[in-house]
């Protein structure tokens, strides 16, 4: 069994969240939105 | 140290029984989710008394952020939300943008009741069903190795809904408002559906990962009401929103309940996305759809004296909705596509360097062995006081609108809604102890 704490170190961390596609897809989308919103007022 | 890996040591899937029962148990959230987001949409129509759209969506985030907190205090503590995130802090950043995905997608929304109404816009935006199921299927393995009935059942819902979605939209251009306000409309509504559904990512990514819902969405408040606060200063200016916040106190607390019903709603569809993915648990989550029309129709006297034909096309667009809603709620996942979905989740602790016996637990709807059980502090009864007196406060300056409203069958609703919140809330806190 594993241990439950995180000891992933915060440079490998934002790195990890840098390079996954689940974190621009949505960066993607929510600069999309904001420009329709910007279009339609 | 590196993070830990975890794919030698993950017994493959839950018990047979347990399994099925959280399956039960994301369908059954998903219903409920539903009716309470349908619920909440119906304040949304004060649009029409000349409250901004901004200023609208603002106060009802307000009333969602205030729940976002409360809730999670009050059912389990911010105990259990500190633990959460010292197991997974990566998360944080995905409930933010979640957060303001649906800020911007909530804002949408007004723009769309205000130009093509509440009957038409909801389904165009449900159409974020789709979006959700490719998501899901590309990102984090969901309807892999489901077999072709099950498959079916879920595309073929999803093509029903689309063929439903067009009917609707076809309904909206025919007539309701100035013409170019109808075509905006239309975009506001599929712009919010795309940008929900892209939503589901951070959810599905948070509950892999072990995450309790309550914890989720308590971060997510953040993103939504920094966002909203941006947008609304941004498009207002900071004088003019707080003149045309004076000028809808008296309709403030009914904006700000229409957010508290959102959460307690969305509080359901994450725990639909949790046991049964994203895949199914939006589209369970979209029969908001019906609840929307029922509201609409019964108590706000939507789509009144318009011609029989669009009647036909709305309620015919629906009605195809709601088939592929049901053809997909009855295609639950088999032991094969779960052994896939722990595929996925142990993609993510070996990503992110959290513990795989949590995962598993997690997963499972339990505590992992010798966690401490969340208890609530004099932190959390405080927050639930400081919310509750917020509404109070607003409650006694709120006047009922000025509105052709129709009281009996608002009343039978809101029953139906508290039916729905007793069975399902007693289900997962059997189940589940909302983990």
């Amino acid at each position: 069994m594993h241990s439950s704490s995180t000891n992933q170190p915060n440079t490998s961390r934002l790195a990890s969240i840098l390079t996954d596609i689940h974190f621009w897809v949505p960066v993607a989308v929510l600069i999309g939105g904001l420009l329709l919103l910007r279009f339609i007022r | 140290m590196p993070p830990v890996s975890s794919s030698q040591s993950h017994p493959a899937i839950p018990d047979a029984s347990r399994a099925k029962k959280l399956q039960l148990l994301g369908i059954v959230s998903g219903f409920a989710a539903g009716a309470w987001l349908g619920a909440a949409e119906a304040p949304t129509k004060l649009v029409s008394i000349g409250v901004s759209p901004m200023v609208i969506s603002l106060i009802m985030v307000i009333g969602v952020f205030l729940a976002r907190w409360s809730l999670p205090a009050l059912i389990l503590g911010t105990s259990s939300v500190r633990a959460d995130v010292r197991r997974a802090p990566h998360l944080v950043i995905w409930a933010l943008l979640a957060g303001c995905l649906w800020a911007v997608a909530n804002t949408l929304t007004i723009f769309a009741i205000r130009d093509i109404g509440l009957s038409i816009a909801f389904p165009l935006w449900n159409s974020n069903s789709l979006l959700g199921i490719l998501w899901g299927f590309l990102f984090f393995n969901e309807l892999r190795q489901a077999g072709w009935r099950r498959r079916a059942g879920v595309l073929g819902g999803a093509l029903v809904m689309c063929v439903g979605a067009t009917l609707l939209a076809i309904a909206s251009s025919s007539g309701h408002g100035p013409a170019a306000h109808s075509l905006h409309g239309v975009w506001a509504a599929l712009g919010a559906g795309i940008l929900w559904g892209t939503m589901y990512i951070p959810y599905r990514k948070a509950y892999l990962t072990g995450m309790n819902p309550l914890s989720f969405i308590t971060f997510f408040s953040f993103g939504e009401l920094g966002m909203m606060t941006v947008l609304s200063v941004g498009s207002l200016g900071l004088a003019p929103l707080w003149r045309e916040l004076l000028g809808a106190r008296s309709v403030i607390f009914w904006l700000m309940l229409g957010g508290f019903v959102w959460v307690i709603g969305d509080i359901f569809q994450q725990y639909a996305a949790k046991y049964v993915g994203i895949s199914r648990g939006i589209p369970l989550s979209n029969s908001n759809q019906l609840w929307g029309l029922l509201w609409g129709i019964l108590v706000f006297g939507e789509l009144h004296s318009r011609s029989s034909s669009i009647y036909v096309e709305v309620i015919g667009g629906s009605l195809l909705m709601m088939l592929g809603v049901g053809a997909i709620a009855f295609s639950s996942a088999s032991g094969q596509e779960q052994t896939r979905w722990k595929d996925a989740a142990i993609r993510e602790s070996d990503r992110y360097g959290v513990a795989a016996d949590f995962v598993e637990a997690r997963m499972d709807g339990r505590q992992l062995l010798g966690e401490l059980k969340p208890s609530r502090s004099a932190l959390d009864w405080l927050l639930v006081l400081l919310a509750t007196s917020v509404f109070v406060i607003f409650a006694a300056m709120a006047r009922v609108p000025q509105m052709s409203l129709h009281w009996t069958p608002a009343a039978l609703l809101t029953a139906v809604l508290f039916l729905l919140l007793v069975i399902c809330g007693l289900a997962l806190w059997r189940t589940t102890r909302f983990n």
